[in-house]
């Protein structure tokens, strides 16, 4: 079975936000909300590296563990979605997050947070795949047309990975392996209680 | 723990593996890790994995959201890598983007900004119609009344100023087709003025890469890196200025464990990945270069026979490079010697080495010196002409690199043809217009045989006492038709400019900071804007960096009233009454020139260049078979019935008539190919000889021609000069020219016939038989260390015009004070002055500029996109923690930067951050719309106005031109910084 | 295993490879970007964070890594559920066990038929308004803890959500009027509730809870002050930390707002079982106590036995024979 990863290659990423900019404009995602960014570690400094991040779609993911309301669903294909109509905007997936993934629109009163939004891993939502109103809660569902998330498929330098976790460990080790250097997957220790350390 | 709804789902959907197994038809291996971003032979261990990731495709492309889509295919128009861009289209609305895998040189790659311009064309914040100026309120009017009023007023200014009066700038942005038409436009006018980005990011480029070796271009490929073995970065930020170039460089330097060397005076994010990073001090590139040829020299890692068959001017240059011990070069530019003797021997035996710039070397006073020492260093060590060598210059704008050989440019007509009398006798030929009649539309013969005023100092043609620019009268009007002003420097002082000129019209498809400035300035009338649409609305081609040509397709049509290049300059033309002469050979609908027509045109004319052989049909065949092209060759296999045996795009010079079907030259100057698989030779386009003067007095005269090295199969074994008829008689090779060429030659030339070139052959068939022989049209000659004729024939150092080394000025000053370009040049008195004011004790720091990721040029269009302008909101001024601690200035704090000139001042944000060294400031060039510290949000019409605003670099930035171009000098200036 | 193996291999060829580069001859410059590159698990042992530069102006997004949610996740999902569970059902079962075996706390002397102000209606006011607050904020958030695994299933997904979307709102509204209950409680009572000499006796003699004992009290009895200082102390900090959490990011990061987060619910829970305990003394538990809140007259027998230094003080005031005490009066005095 299939089992859906990020793995980005922190020796390839170069922030150039590329991955940004395509999820923005697959899924028409709005100002402030961030379902992707990159991360500079040592900014200007020797060794600097940066990591483009998002949900990781984690093994026993703790944000499904601690929503309140259970809104949180593990694909097939190991993708943790949710339900924006269940979702009560309480924050607590955002506390429990190792990887700042939740994001939340400012509707409510005194900055309280509407549905939460995430990054989908272009598979949408609870909603038929492809429907109308599956696109404007959550936006495109590329995995239902055959297609990887446009992030990862966008990645300026083949950086960010995306698919299944062991095809793109292997495709990481091959390159550390080439290279000679690898400064880790990024996340995977965490989210997946895996690593391929290099 | 699956709700409810999802039960049902996982029933009906399954694993994406599981719908996989067994089935035909679903993404296959190659497929799937392509997607994942692999290709190629590095994935064998996968081999026994298994398959099986993602869902089978749909038919159609895209889910039942998108069903009925239509997939256009266009070019990125925000920097010179030349990305394709694939659109999905329903119902005339662009609604989605996806990875162009078939394209050789993105592979579905990009960045920032190419992952997002389907904004940039159903932005509600473009201009949506014509607008004029009337009483300081923004006023629309009509396509017709502001086409009629704009002509009216500018064959007012003709009138009484001549035509020199009106300045012409054009873009980077226009199609090959626009940028030919705009100069073709300029031509019928009657001017030289006609100039476009070019001429801030790569002028100095052209000029100093074109004077060592014939064209003023990048010589081998982004792609062609990968066989690279050394990647020497001095002046290119390629993270951020060309992302997707890096999918590549990183490649090579990963799987050839290729050095990776980046010189820089920032640790930008080129240099993170760097195996080795040099920190410079920024303006001494060259002391640098030299320093590392006197470690080749001293150590004898030079390529002594490269240097003997294909260089001219060997010995002068070690004179110059003897100068610089590595005491010398490290008391001027700060680098160690055993760095930089190690970077030396990286570079000089670990080959194929190339050299990778962009503006770090060119936009300085010394722009085209620097650029002559990196080819010099190329040249010493015979790391050009073959693969993985050569200087790799990346260029910024997507067509950049074509607007420039189509002439769009100051110096020249289309394709490097100069403004002599027999440059225009050619496109008065090509255009088949009579030559008395381009004369009789200048002020005077002279002036249309001189270059025009560079566009960094149309403001000082504007404001300069009459008497001190060479030409009629001052420039009265300016016709900017995708160009930002914020990317030239002195803002303060074209402040006065835009105040001074009588007309001003901005074409574009945003107001830009000429609309926002020229408020600033007090005008309440006279500005004009006219709507265009962008690239994506539009068809034609365009050039990429490494001199593919690449077609657009239109994804959308152009939304609002904003119209189409093209249509707009023939809307002038014709209002001018000359529409008629100018578009004989190229058919117009409704208003609007076809753009397959124009590049026909420029085949038949443009055989100096090679752009003869790249007819529209060839190009859009490579666009439709773009997988066919190799990764790493960017050929197509020679069996293909469409491209076979081409080069992607068909990099020129692609030469002879498209007939000739050569296949373009991916490497220029390589004579390890046959010319009809791409070889080719150095350019003698400098004469075949040289008298020399002796130390004893006497004369000796050297050969310019290449010693006993040719392209391979040249059926001449040595050096040869450029083909004319004579020399084909000469050589008995006039025999293969056909009846039709030979009477085509006859025409071009009634009178002496002999005298026809290979460039003015307007049948190519001088081309064609020297192709026939294996011989290079041009010649085969010797690449030159000296070129005579540039201001300093061997590249001298000579400190920045505003430096905090003043005790190094008196041993390296700038060049003294001339008159270049029709004005005066008076860099030498203001570097004096400014030592004698003491300026770089009351500003302290460097202050350079440069790129970000998430924007490009003046901004206006990308600080208008919110996915791009959300992720880099305030104009802000890299500063050391050092300087920073020391001036009390905190990280995201806001602070006063002024400058050295103008008493220019403005107000951004610091990022205390270590990529800049102590001493060394840097600000990204791309915010506007801010002035002194007030915002001119209210300048712009209702609506347009970009989101992001803030300051712009170039309100600080100052005097110092090179003294071959008009490149100014953004790079190294002096500031303060204060906390506001 | 073959693959670990080959990983092993793999690790040592790249460090050797690294030791190898950074062996090289040192120059004053030379910097190998590449070789010194920052490493993942290197930094979460050092930090147990990862922090870096972002551009957008949301700085928080600049932490990369803060694996401290697993801690959190336990918390809320098992520790708080006992700590919750037990003090709230313990609670109840030692009230259930206490009234079985004690029962309600009988006036001894009967009612006298005279009363007397204890509370007035801007006290009473004050007091239902924060307890009204209270227990849609205590229902609203126990909701949070315990009607996932409880609630849900009985109501199904769509209802559960419905309503628990209602009680967050209610939660974040209720927020405000229960705080300005709790501040109001605070300085309304803090005369009588410092603790003194004569709480001491009381404590000691278990409050009279059991048998017939009344040790003496004055406004306020040594178990009324708990409970005042419980809701002025947990009140405040169930209002700081929620605050905190309704308030995202002023002040706090993710740490801030998992610290605010347990502080919160812990002390909520407590306070649930507290205030379980004073609704049962105050109703069921006491014969004669909620009229003190209810018309805000007690009986006089009540106060004698309850608050009988109180009674005198307030005899002491309005002269011995009048059993009926005018505040408003003595506000006018």
């Amino acid at each position: 079975m299939a089992r859906m990863k990020f793995l980005c290659d922190a020796d390839r990423c170069i922030e150039c936000n590329a991955c940004v900019t395509a999820c923005k404009n697959e899924h028409e995602v709005p100002w402030g909300i961030n379902r992707r960014r990159v991360v500079t570690i040592n900014d200007g400094k020797p060794g600097e590296r940066s990591i483009s991040m998002a949900c990781m779609h984690c093994t026993d993911a703790p944000c499904a563990a601690v929503c309140p309301v259970n809104c949180f669903y593990t694909t097939a294909d190991a993708v943790v979605l949710h339900s924006k109509d269940l979702c009560i905007g309480c924050g607590y997936c955002f506390y429990a997050c190792p990887f700042g993934a939740p994001q939340y629109p400012k509707v409510g009163n005194f900055g309280s947070r509407g549905k939460m939004d995430k990054c989908t891993y272009c598979a949408g939502g609870p909603e038929a795949d492809g429907s109308k109103a599956e696109y404007e809660k959550y936006g495109a569902n590329r995995l239902a047309e055959g297609k990887l998330p446009l992030c990862a498929e966008m990645c300026s330098t083949k950086s960010l990975l995306a698919g299944d976790g062991e095809i793109i460990a292997q495709i990481y080790k091959e390159r550390v392996m080439k290279r000679g250097y690898g400064s880790g997957a990024w996340g995977w220790k965490t989210a997946y209680r895996e690593t391929i350390e290099s | 723990m699956l709700i409810k709804r999802t039960n049902q789902r996982s029933d009906r959907r399954g694993s994406v593996a599981e719908s996989l197994a067994g089935q035909a038809g679903g993404l296959d291996r190659r497929t799937f890790l392509r997607r994942s971003g692999l290709a190629g032979g590095a994935l064998a261990a996968l081999g026994a994995m298994p398959v099986g990731s993602v869902r089978k495709a749909e038919a159609a492309a895209a889910g039942p959201l998108a069903a009925g889509a239509v997939v256009k295919k266009s070019i990125c128009t925000h920097c010179a890598v030349g990305c394709t861009v694939t659109a999905e289209v329903l119902n005339g609305v662009w609604i989605g983007q996806e990875p162009s895998w078939d394209s050789p040189i993105n592979r579905g790659s990009h960045c920032a900004k190419g992952a997002s311009v389907r904004e940039l064309v159903h932005s509600d914040r473009r201009l949506r119609y014509p607008m004029k100026l009337v009483n300081g309120q923004w006023t629309r009017v009509s396509w017709d009344m502001a086409v009629n009023e704009i002509g009216d007023k500018l064959l007012q200014v003709r009138e009484k100023s001549g035509s020199d009066s009106v300045y012409w700038l054009g873009s980077a942005k226009m199609t090959n087709e626009g940028a030919y038409l705009f100069r073709k436009l300029g031509a019928f006018w009657g001017t030289n003025n006609t100039d476009h980005q070019a001429r801030i990011c790569h002028s100095t480029t052209v000029t100093g890469v074109a004077n060592t070796w014939g064209y003023g271009a990048m010589t081998n490929s982004i792609n062609d890196m990968r066989n690279s073995k050394t990647m020497l970065f001095i002046g290119s930020n390629a993270a951020e200025a060309h992302p997707v170039s890096m999918q590549h460089l990183l490649e090579s330097k990963e799987l050839n464990k290729a050095n990776f060397i980046v010189f820089d005076p920032r640790l930008t994010r080129t240099a993170a990945h760097a195996t080795e990073y040099v920190r410079i001090r920024p303006g001494t590139d060259i002391p640098v270069l030299y320093g590392m040829m006197w470690h080749i020299l001293k150590n004898g890692w030079e390529d002594k026979e490269f240097i003997a068959q294909r260089v001219y001017g060997f010995d002068d240059l070690r004179k110059e490079v003897e100068k610089w011990n590595p005491q010398e070069v490290e008391r001027v530019t700060g680098v160690p010697a055993a760095q930089l003797e190690r970077v030396a021997k990286m570079f000089a035996t670990q080959k194929p080495a190339t050299i990778i710039w962009c503006m770090g070397q060119t936009q300085h006073t010394v722009g085209t010196a620097n650029v002559r020492a990196s080819c010099i260093s190329l040249l010493m060590t015979g790391n050009i002409g073959k693969a993985g060598a050569g200087a790799n210059i990346l260029r910024g704008h997507d067509n950049v690199q074509g607007a420039t050989d189509v002439g769009l440019d100051i110096v020249t007509l289309p394709f490097y043809y100069g403004l002599a009398e027999g440059a225009w006798k050619h496109w008065s030929r090509v255009w088949e217009v009579d030559y008395d009649y381009l004369v009789s539309r200048f002020d005077e013969k002279k002036l249309m045989e001189t270059p025009g005023i560079p566009l960094t100092r149309w403001f000082d043609a504007a404001l300069l006492p009459k008497a001190d620019v060479a030409q009629k009268d001052n420039v009265k009007a300016v016709f900017v038709q995708g160009h930002a002003s914020n990317s030239i420097t002195r803002i303060p002082e074209s402040l006065k400019g835009l105040k001074a000129l009588e007309l001003l019209v901005i074409a574009d498809p945003h107001p830009t900071t000429w609309a926002s400035l020229a408020v600033e300035a007090g005008r309440k009338d006279g500005v004009y804007i006219l709507p265009v649409a962008t690239q994506f609305e539009c068809t034609g081609s365009r050039v990429a960096s490494n001199r593919s040509m690449q077609w657009g397709e239109q994804i959308v049509k152009p939304i609002f009233e904003s119209k189409d290049d093209l249509e707009i300059i023939y809307l002038m033309a014709k209002k001018f009454g000359f529409a008629d002469k100018m578009f004989k050979n190229i058919e117009v609908e409704n208003n609007l020139p076809v753009a397959e027509d124009v590049l026909r045109e420029i085949n038949r004319g443009s055989w100096s260049t090679g752009y003869c052989g790249q007819s529209p049909e060839r190009i859009k065949a490579h666009m439709k078979n773009q997988h066919k092209f190799d990764l790493v060759t960017m050929r197509a296999p020679k069996d293909d019935p469409e491209v076979g045996g081409d080069y992607y795009g068909l990099p020129w010079p692609c030469w002879g008539s498209p007939e000739v079907k050569h296949p373009g030259s991916p490497l220029l100057y390589n004579n390890n190919l046959h010319v009809m698989d791409g070889g080719g030779a150095f350019r003698p386009r400098f004469g075949i000889e040289r008298e020399e003067k002796l130390p004893d007095g006497t004369t000796r005269k050297v050969s310019l021609l290449a010693d006993k090295s040719f392209s391979k199969g040249s059926e001449i074994e040595d050096g040869y000069p450029e083909f004319t008829l004579a020399s084909l008689k000469k050589l008995g090779w006039d025999k293969d020219l056909t009846e039709a060429e030979m009477a085509t030659i006859q025409r071009v030339n009634p009178a002496n016939p002999d005298a026809v070139s290979w460039a003015i052959d307007l049948s190519g068939g001088i081309q064609r038989v020297a192709l026939k022989h294996g011989c290079v049209p041009f010649g085969n000659g010797k690449a030159r260390m000296n070129a005579f004729g540039l201001p300093d024939p061997i590249p001298v150092h000579r400190e920045p015009i505003y430096t905090p080394r003043v005790d190094l000025v008196e041993k390296y000053p700038t060049l003294p004070d001339a008159k270049q370009f029709r004005l005066p040049n008076i860099g030498f008195s203001v570097q004096k002055a400014a030592i004698e004011k003491g300026i770089a004790k009351q500003f302290p720091l460097i202050l350079s500029s440069g790129r970000l990721v998430e924007y490009e040029g003046g901004g206006e269009e990308t600080r208008t996109n919110p996915w791009l302008a959300e992720l880099q909101q305030d104009m802000f001024i890299e500063i050391s923690p050092a300087d920073a601690a020391d001036r009390g200035i905190k990280d995201g704090g806001w602070v006063w930067v002024s400058g050295a000139e103008n008493s220019s001042r403005a107000r951004m944000k610091a990022l205390v951050t270590e990529r800049v060294g102590k001493g060394v400031a840097w600000m990204p060039f791309h915010f506007g719309g801010w002035f002194g510290g007030n915002d001119l949000r209210k300048n712009y019409p209702a609506g347009t106005d970009p989101i992001v605003l803030g300051e712009s670099a170039n309100t600080i930035t100052s005097y110092g031109y090179d003294p071959a171009t008009g490149m100014q000098e953004p790079k190294v200036t002096l500031c303060q910084i204060v906390a506001a | 295993m073959a693959s670990f193996g080959r990983f092993i291999r793999l690790a040592v060829g790249a460090w050797a490879l690294l030791l190898l580069v950074t062996a090289a001859p040192a120059g004053a410059q030379q910097v190998n970007p590449t070789a010194s590159a920052v490493k993942e698990q290197q930094l979460l042992q050092e930090l147990n964070r990862i922090q870096g530069r972002v551009s957008i102006p949301d700085q928080r997004s600049g932490v990369l890594e803060q694996p401290q949610g697993r801690e959190w996740r336990e918390f809320r999902d098992v520790t708080l559920r006992w700590i919750g569970g037990i003090a709230i059902l313990g609670m109840i079962a030692a009230i259930v066990i206490f009234y079985l075996t004690v029962g309600m706390v009988r006036l001894e002397a009967g009612r006298s038929g005279r009363t007397i102000v204890r509370f007035n209606a801007f006290e009473r006011f004050v007091h239902w308004l924060t307890a009204s607050c209270f227990i849609v904020l205590a229902i609203s958030g126990l909701n949070i803890t315990f009607g996932r695994p409880l609630l849900l299933p009985l109501i199904g997904f769509e209802a559960f959500s419905e309503w628990s979307q209602w009680a967050k709102f209610a939660h974040n509204y209720l927020s405000f009027p229960f705080t300005l209950g709790v501040v109001l409680i605070f300085l309304m009572w803090i005369g009588g509730n410092i603790p003194s000499k004569v709480d001491v006796e009381w404590a000691k003699r278990g409050g009279g809870l059991i048998g017939h004992d009344h040790p003496p009290a004055y406004r306020f009895n040594a178990g009324q002050k708990m409970i005042y200082w419980i809701v002025v102390i947990g009140g405040g900090l169930v209002a700081a930390s929620g605050y905190a959490l309704m308030f995202p990011f002023y002040g706090t990061g993710i740490e801030g707002m998992q610290m605010a987060q347990i502080v919160h619910s812990i002390v909520a829970v407590l306070f649930v079982a507290a205030m379980i305990a004073h609704i049962y003394i105050g109703t069921i538990g006491m014969e004669g106590a909620f009229e003190a809140m209810g018309s805000g007259e007690v009986d006089v027998n009540w106060a004698r036995e309850h608050h009988s230094l109180w009674l005198d003080e307030q005899k002491a005031r309005t002269g011995p024979n009048d059993g009926q005490p005018q505040p408003a009066t003595a506000a006018a005095e």
